[in-house]
C-alpha cells in the first residue's frame, strides 16, 4: 500500500469537505465541481483498490485481515453513497452530505495504511 | 452546468427528519453503526474472552446506532419517538462509559466507541446524541407551529 496514494487520497477528500462545506454555506445544492472532486477521490482509491488487491494476491497478509478487507472494500463505496446521496438532498445539506463522505474516506484511508503497515511489526 | 457549486438550494425542509440537517444525521449515524457494528462483529469473533465487556458495549453501542439510523432515516411520529430513545440511551452510555473508562481503566483494557467519552472517534459520539436529539425538538416545534397555525420561525 502506497503512502503516497494515502496522501493524495487525503487531500482529494480535504477538497471534497471543503467544497461540501462550501455549497452549505452558500445556501446551494451540488454541482459539477463536487462531481469532479469525488470523481478523483474515487479515482485514487480505486488505484490503491488494485494495488492492494494485486500485493494480497501476491501473498501479503495484514495481520488483522478481516477489518482491512473491511474496510478496502468499504472505502471505495463510501464516495458513490456520498454522491448519490447528495444529488438526491434538494435542499442546502446535500454538500454536508457528501462533506460527511469525505471525512469518512479521509479517516479509513489513514485506518487502513496503519493496518497495513502492522505487517513489519 | 453553468455553476459549478451547484443551483440555489430548496428552502428549508419539511417536517422529514430523513432530509435537510436531518439527512446529515442520518449519514453519521449510519456510519457509526456500519464502523461500531464491524468493529463488534470482529472483536466478539475473535478475541471475546479478552475484554467480554468492553466487546459487548460495542455491540450494544452498534444496535443503539442502528436503532436511532432507522428511526430517523423512517422519520414519522413513531420513527421519531424511537430516535429521541435510542439517542438518549446513546448520550447515557457515552457519558456513564465514558466517565467508567476514565475512573476505572482495568474494566476497560480495550477501548469502545463511547471509552473516554468518544475520544477515539473525534469525540463525535458524544455530540451526535446531542445533535440528534436538538434537531427532533426543532422538527416538533415545528409541527406544533404548524398545528397551532403560527408561522414557521426562519431556519
Amino acid at each position: 500500500m502506497s503512502p503516497l496514494l494515502v496522501v493524495a487520497a487525503t487531500v482529494a477528500a480535504v477538497i471534497v469537505v471543503v467544497l461540501g462545506l462550501l455549497s452549505t454555506v452558500l445556501r446551494r445544492r451540488t454541482g459539477l465541481a463536487h462531481l469532479v472532486a469525488a470523481g478523483v477521490l474515487q479515482a485514487v482509491l480505486l488505484v490503491q483498490f488494485v494495488l492492494v488487491v494485486v500485493a494480497l494476491v501476491g501473498g501479503e497478509r495484514p495481520p488483522e485481515t478481516a477489518t482491512f478487507l473491511a474496510y478496502l472494500v468499504s472505502v471505495v463505496l463510501v464516495p458513490v453513497a456520498g454522491v448519490l446521496w447528495s444529488r438526491s438532498e434538494p435542499t442546502r445539506w446535500a454538500g454536508t452530505v457528501l462533506a460527511v463522505a469525505g471525512a469518512v474516506v479521509g479517516v479509513m484511508v489513514w485506518r487502513l495504511l496503519q493496518l497495513w503497515e502492522a505487517t513489519g511489526a | 452546468m453553468p455553476d459549478g457549486l451547484g443551483a440555489p438550494a430548496a428552502g428549508p425542509a419539511d417536517g422529514s427528519t430523513s432530509s435537510g440537517p436531518g439527512r446529515v444525521l442520518v449519514a453519521l449515524y449510519g456510519t457509526f453503526a456500519l464502523a461500531a457494528g464491524a468493529r463488534a462483529a470482529v472483536q466478539l469473533a475473535t478475541q471475546f474472552d479478552e475484554a467480554p465487556l468492553a466487546y459487548l458495549l460495542s455491540a450494544f453501542s452498534a444496535v443503539v446506532y442502528l436503532v436511532a439510523t432507522i428511526g430517523l432515516a423512517r422519520g414519522g411520529r413513531s420513527g421519531r419517538r424511537t430516535a429521541v430513545v435510542a439517542c438518549l440511551v446513546e448520550l447515557a452510555g457515552v457519558l456513564v462509559v465514558g466517565t467508567l473508562s476514565l475512573a476505572d481503566r482495568q474494566a476497560f483494557p480495550d477501548a469502545t466507541v463511547w471509552s473516554g467519552f468518544g475520544q477515539g472517534y473525534g469525540f463525535i459520539p458524544l455530540v451526535l446524541p446531542v445533535l440528534g436529539l436538538l434537531w427532533l425538538r426543532q422538527l416538533s416545534e415545528l409541527d406544533r407551529d404548524a398545528a397551532t397555525g403560527d408561522p414557521a420561525p426562519p431556519a
